[in-house]
C-alpha cells in the first residue's frame, strides 16, 4: 500500500542543501524528514519559515553581495 | 524574509479563453418551414436555439452572439437589433413565443427570474422575428420559394470582420496589453492569417458561424455562396451546418471546407432531439473543440458538385474558363466568357484526354470555340478552352 | 480556474461542506456564475453536453468523445477534478450498469431555469417597480466606486509609506477586515502593510475584488452570518445590470446587512435618506464581479482604479491619460505623470523616488529597491506587469512596450537571490510495480498536482492528497478484486480457464 508523508519539499542548490543539512545536524535534525537527492528535502511542514530564517542568517555570513541591498521586513 | 525563497514567485498560470461570436443563420423560409410543421414547428426551434444561445453567452461573459434569419427573399437581422439596441414600439404584445402565450406580460427589465441579458436577448429576437413574418407578404412568398443564404452569410462575415477589428482596439486589456494597437489587429485574426492556433495565444474574438438550414436548392446564389465560404476559409471561421431538411450541396461543401460541422437530421426521432444536437455539437468552440472529437461530416461522402454560372444548374461535369475558372454547363455559343470576357477556344473536347499541349502557345489564337467541339483528334491539345 | 482571482474563489469553495453546495445551487444565480467563472472551458462544454440529456454520460462515452492526445487527456482530467470537488459531477452508473458520470441534481435545475427563465427564485434581483426620483448615472457610479476602492487601496498602500500615508477615510469595518486577511498588520497603533498586502495591491482589481471578498466570507462565517446567503448575494451581485436600481425587499437579513458592507467598499451604492432605503445600485464593480475583467469591452475601471487621479485632476482628458502615465527608459529611470498619491506609493514600492514636480515624478529602479520590494513578497513578475500595464502610450507605440534590459535586469535582480523553492504537499511512495508507479505518476499529473517525480526512489511529491488517496483506494479495490478473480480461476482449474 502505498505511503503518503506530509511535509514541505524544498528544491535547491546541492550548495545549498549542504547548509540545510548543515543547519539540520546543529537543530537536533528537526527540520528534515528525508534527503531525497542532491537537490531536493523533505522538511517538517512547521518547520519550513523557521529555516528560511536559518538559512538566510547563514548566507548572510557566508554570501558576500557586491552591494548591501536587503533589509529584512 | 522572502529573498531566499522563490516559492510564491512561481509563474502564475493565466489560460484565458478568448471570447468567441456565434453567429446563426436561420432559414425563415416559410416554404420549407411549411413542409417541417409536423415533426419540428419553427417556434420549437426558435425556444432551442434560444436556450443554446443562453449557453452560449453563459459559458464566457464576453461571448457574444449574433443571429440572421435568410428569409425567402431578403436576409434579416434578429439579433442585434440592427438600428437601436431594443425595439420598444411593440413591447406591450410582442414579446410572446410564436404559439407560447405563457409569457405574453414578460416585460424583460423586471423579471427576477431571469438573467437580463438572456431576457434582453430573448426578447429582441422574438420581436425581430415576428417582425419578420408579419411583413412577409402572400405575393412576396408565391415569386420566391428559396432562402437567401447568401445574403445572410455576407452580412454574417461583415459582423464578424467589423466585431473582429472593434475588440482588440476596445480592450486594451490589463494583463495583456503587450498586444498594442499595432499589433492587434493581426490578433484579431482580420490579417488572413490562416493559423488558427495563433489566434489563440492572444484574446483575439474566435468566431464561427452556425447555419441552420431547412431549404433546400440553393444553386442560384452558386457564386455568391461559395465566394462567402471561400472568405470564412481564409478568415479561419468554420461555418458549422445542422440541416433539417432538404438537400442544400453547398452546405456540406462550406462545413467541409472551413472545418466546421455539418449533420443532417433526416428522420422525425432525430429533430426531435434538436437541442441535444445543439448542445452535444455545436455549442463547443474552437478552443474546447482543440481537446475534443467533432463528429465528423460524412468525410469522403462530401458533394463536391458545384452549379454552372449560366443556367444555375449542378453539373458533374462541365467547361471551366481558363482566365477566371467560371464554370459553364455548355459550350459557349460565342467563345466569349460570359464573366471575364475573355475570348476562348475549344480543343477536341472529349476526344483526348487534357494532357501537354504540343503545339506551341500561339498557334491556336482566335479560332472559334464553337469549332471546337466535334473538331476531328490532331488540332489541338486542350481539354478545357483556352485563352482566345 | 481562469485567473489568480477565481483560483482563491475556488480554493474557498472547495473547503465548504457538501450541504452548503446544495444549499448554495439551489439559487439559479449561483449556478450560473459558479459554472461561468469557475469552471474550465472544457468542463463548460461537458456540462452543458449533460445538461440536457436524459441519461448519464458513461464513462466510454467520454473517453471516445475527447481527443486521445496529452494534451486533451490532462484538460478533461483536470475539468473532471474540479467539478468533483465542486460537487458538481457525481459518479454514477447507467442503465447497463457501466460507470457514468451525472450532474448533481440541483445544479442541473437551477443552471436549466437560468438558461430558460421562469421559476420563482428571484436570483437575478428585482429591480425597483418606481423609478428612483433622484435616478444615479452610471458616470456617477463608477465615480463612486473608484473614489470607494482607491481609498481602501491607499489605506494599504499608505501604511507602507508613513509620509504619504495622508488621512484616508475608510470605515472601522474595512479596516477590521484588511488586518483580517493580513493586508496590514497594526504595531501599535499604526498599519503596517504585509506582504500579502503588497501582492493584494500589485493584482488586477477583480482579482482584488475577489480576495477582500473571500476575506469578507472567512470573517462572516464567525460572525454568525450564513455562508449560504453572503455567497448567494455576491453571485446575484454579479448577474445585475450597472444603473438600474434593485429593490432590497426581497433579501434576507444577512443580505441586507451586507449592503453597508458593501457599499463601504464600493460595490453598491445607495442613499441613506428615508425615501431611497429600499434601493440599490450596484456599481461596475460588482456587475463584473462574475466575469472574467480583461474581456469585458469597456472595462475603464479595471485599467483605471489603480490609475491617477479620481476624476478630478485629469479632466476631460483623463480616458486616455488613465491607461498609463510611466516613462521608463533604458537607463532605468522612471518618469510618471500623476500628481495623485495612490500611483506615487505604489511607485515607491520598488522604485526610489527622486523629484517630485507639480504633475511629473521622476524616480529609479536600482537594485536595492527592487529587493527591498522582493524581500517585502512583490515578485518581478508583478512589478513588470504594473509597469506594463500602466505605461505611458508613448512607451506603447514600441514593441516590447518596456525597455528588455529593465525587464531583464529586474527578473535578474530577483532570481539573484534565490536560493531555494518550496512546495507544501505529500510525498507518496512505496507505489508497488514500477507499471504502478509509471500509471499513479500520469494520474497526478493529469490532475495538475504533480511537483516532482524521483524516479530512481520510487517516489512522487504531489501538492494535493485527497483524489489521489480516492485513486489509490480504487486501485487497491481493483487489485483485490483481480486476485480474488485470479484465485477463483486457479480453484475453478480448467473448467474456469475459458472466462476472462
Amino acid at each position: 500500500m502505498p505511503r503518503a508523508i506530509a511535509g514541505v519539499l524544498v528544491e535547491c542548490d546541492p550548495s545549498i542543501k549542504a547548509i540545510l543539512v548543515k543547519i539540520d545536524t546543529e537543530h537536533h535534525h528537526d527540520f528534515i524528514i528525508e534527503e531525497i537527492d542532491d537537490e531536493h528535502l523533505l522538511i517538517k511542514s512547521n518547520k519550513h519559515e523557521d529555516l528560511k530564517q536559518l538559512l538566510r542568517d547563514a548566507l548572510k555570513d557566508t554570501v558576500r553581495e557586491a552591494e548591501d541591498s536587503s533589509e529584512s521586513d | 524574509m522572502n529573498a531566499v525563497d522563490a516559492t510564491d514567485r512561481g509563474a502564475v498560470q493565466q489560460d484565458v479563453e478568448p471570447p468567441s461570436l456565434l453567429t446563426i443563420i436561420l432559414d425563415t423560409n416559410p416554404h420549407a418551414w411549411a413542409l417541417l410543421a409536423d415533426s419540428l414547428p419553427l417556434s420549437k426551434v426558435v425556444a432551442n436555439l434560444l436556450v443554446f444561445i443562453n449557453a452560449h453567452v453563459a459559458i464566457n461573459h464576453a461571448n457574444r452572439v449574433a443571429v440572421i434569419a435568410s428569409h425567402s427573399e431578403r436576409a434579416e437581422w434578429l439579433y442585434p437589433t440592427p438600428t437601436q439596441p431594443r425595439q420598444q414600439h411593440d413591447q406591450a404584445n410582442g414579446a410572446t413565443h410564436d404559439g407560447d402565450g405563457e409569457r405574453a406580460d414578460v416585460h424583460p427589465p423586471n423579471d427576477a427570474n431571469k438573467y437580463r441579458p438572456f431576457a434582453q436577448l430573448e426578447h429582441a429576437l422574438v420581436t425581430n422575428l415576428r417582425r419578420l413574418m408579419t411583413t412577409t407578404t402572400a405575393p412576396s412568398l408565391s415569386t420566391s420559394p428559396a432562402t437567401l443564404l447568401a445574403g445572410a452569410l455576407t452580412r454574417a462575415l461583415a459582423y464578424i470582420s467589423k466585431q473582429t477589428a472593434a475588440l482588440p482596439t476596445a480592450t486594451t486589456s490589463t494583463q495583456f496589453n503587450y498586444s498594442d494597437p499595432s499589433s492587434s489587429t493581426a490578433a484579431g485574426g482580420n490579417d488572413l492569417n490562416t493559423d488558427p492556433t495563433k489566434a489563440h495565444t492572444t484574446l483575439g474574438l474566435t468566431s464561427r458561424i452556425l447555419v441552420v438550414s431547412v431549404s433546400g436548392d440553393l444553386a442560384d446564389k452558386y457564386i455568391e455562396i461559395m465566394n462567402a465560404i471561400f472568405a470564412c476559409q481564409r478568415l479561419s471561421i468554420p461555418i458549422d451546418v445542422l440541416k433539417l431538411a432538404g438537400d442544400p450541396v453547398f452546405l456540406q461543401q462550406a462545413a467541409d471546407t472551413t472545418g466546421g460541422i455539418y449533420m443532417h437530421l433526416a428522420t422525425p426521432q432525430a429533430r426531435a432531439g434538436f437541442l441535444q444536437y445543439l448542445m452535444f455539437a455545436y455549442l463547443p468552440d474552437q478552443t474546447a473543440r482543440e481537446n475534443l472529437i467533432m463528429p465528423a461530416g460524412e468525410g469522403e461522402g462530401v458533394d463536391f458538385r458545384a452549379a454552372c454560372f449560366c443556367h444555375k444548374r449542378i453539373v458533374d461535369v462541365g467547361f471551366v474558363c481558363s482566365i477566371c475558372l467560371s464554370i459553364f454547363c455548355e459550350p459557349l455559343a460565342d467563345g466569349t466568357c460570359l464573366l471575364c470576357g475573355s475570348h476562348l477556344s475549344m480543343g477536341n473536347y472529349g476526344r483526348n484526354p487534357a494532357v501537354v499541349p504540343k503545339r506551341k502557345k500561339g498557334k491556336g489564337k482566335k479560332r472559334a470555340l464553337d469549332s471546337g467541339a466535334d473538331t476531328p483528334a490532331g488540332s489541338g491539345g486542350e481539354g478545357t478552352p483556352a485563352p482566345g | 480556474m481562469t485567473s489568480t482571482a477565481s483560483q482563491r474563489a475556488l480554493d474557498y469553495l472547495e473547503q465548504l461542506p457538501g450541504t452548503t453546495f446544495t444549499k448554495l445551487y439551489q439559487q439559479p444565480s449561483t449556478a450560473l456564475a459558479i459554472f461561468r467563472r469557475m469552471l474550465p472551458h472544457l468542463a463548460k462544454t461537458l456540462v452543458m453536453a449533460i445538461l440536457y440529456m436524459p441519461t448519464p454520460l458513461s464513462v466510454s462515452d467520454l473517453e471516445t468523445w475527447v481527443k486521445p492526445d496529452h494534451e486533451s487527456l490532462q484538460a478533461r482530467d483536470r475539468a473532471l477534478s474540479i467539478l468533483q470537488r465542486l460537487r458538481i459531477l457525481f459518479d454514477t452508473h447507467d442503465a447497463a450498469g457501466r460507470a457514468a458520470y451525472k450532474l448533481s441534481d440541483a445544479f442541473a435545475r437551477s443552471l436549466r431555469l437560468a438558461l430558460t427563465g421562469g421559476g420563482n427564485h428571484r436570483s437575478f434581483g428585482v429591480p425597483c417597480s418606481t423609478p428612483d426620483k433622484t435616478p444615479v448615472s452610471i458616470d456617477y457610479l463608477d465615480t463612486f466606486a473608484r473614489k470607494q476602492w482607491e481609498a481602501i487601496l491607499y489605506y494599504v498602500v499608505g501604511s507602507a509609506s508613513a509620509g504619504l500615508g495622508a488621512e484616508v477615510d475608510i470605515s472601522a469595518g474595512t479596516k477590521q477586515l484588511l488586518q483580517k486577511g493580513e493586508f496590514v498588520a497594526m504595531r501599535g497603533r499604526t498599519a503596517h502593510i504585509t506582504q500579502a498586502g503588497f501582492t493584494f495591491l500589485l493584482q488586477e482589481i477583480n482579482a482584488q475584488i475577489w480576495t477582500l471578498l473571500i476575506v469578507y466570507l472567512e470573517v462572516s462565517s464567525s460572525l454568525q452570518m450564513d455562508p449560504v446567503d453572503v455567497l448567494s448575494f455576491l453571485f446575484t451581485l454579479g448577474s445585475l445590470e450597472l444603473g438600474i436600481s434593485y429593490s432590497t425587499s426581497n433579501l434576507t437579513p444577512t443580505q441586507q446587512q451586507m449592503l453597508e458592507d458593501l457599499a463601504d467598499f464600493g460595490l453598491v451604492y445607495r442613499r441613506t435618506s428615508d425615501d431611497a432605503a429600499d434601493r440599490y445600485y450596484p456599481t461596475r464593480l460588482a456587475t463584473t464581479l462574475t466575469s472574467d475583467a480583461p474581456a469585458l469591452p469597456n472595462a475603464s475601471l479595471t485599467s483605471t482604479a489603480t490609475g491617477m487621479t479620481t476624476g478630478g485632476a485629469g479632466g476631460a482628458s483623463a480616458p486616455q491619460n488613465e491607461k498609463g502615465y510611466i516613462i521608463v527608459e533604458t537607463n532605468y529611470r522612471l518618469y510618471a505623470y500623476t500628481s495623485s498619491p495612490l500611483p506615487i506609493s505604489i511607485l515607491s514600492l520598488f522604485a526610489t523616488l527622486h523629484t517630485r514636480y507639480p504633475n511629473l515624478i521622476t524616480a529609479k529602479i536600482t537594485k536595492s529597491s527592487i529587493h527591498a520590494a522582493i524581500t517585502a513578497g512583490i515578485t518581478s513578475d508583478q512589478i513588470i506587469t504594473y509597469l506594463t500595464t500602466h505605461a505611458h502610450p508613448i512607451l506603447r507605440r514600441q514593441q516590447p512596450v518596456l525597455p528588455p534590459t529593465v525587464v531583464d535586469q529586474i527578473r535578474l535582480w530577483q532570481i539573484e537571490g534565490e536560493r531555494m523553492t518550496a512546495w507544501r504537499g505529500y510525498l507518496i511512495r512505496d507505489v508497488g510495480s514500477a507499471e504502478e508507479y509509471e500509471k499513479a505518476v500520469a494520474y497526478a499529473e493529469a490532475l495538475g498536482v504533480l511537483r516532482k517525480e524521483f524516479k530512481a526512489k520510487g517516489s512522487f511529491f504531489v501538492t494535493r492528497m485527497d483524489q489521489m488517496s480516492g485513486y489509490f483506494k480504487a486501485q487497491a479495490v481493483r487489485k483485490r478484486e483481480a486476485i480474488a478473480q485470479r484465485e477463483a480461476e486457479a480453484r475453478g482449474g480448467g473448467g474456469g480457464a475459458g472466462r476472462k
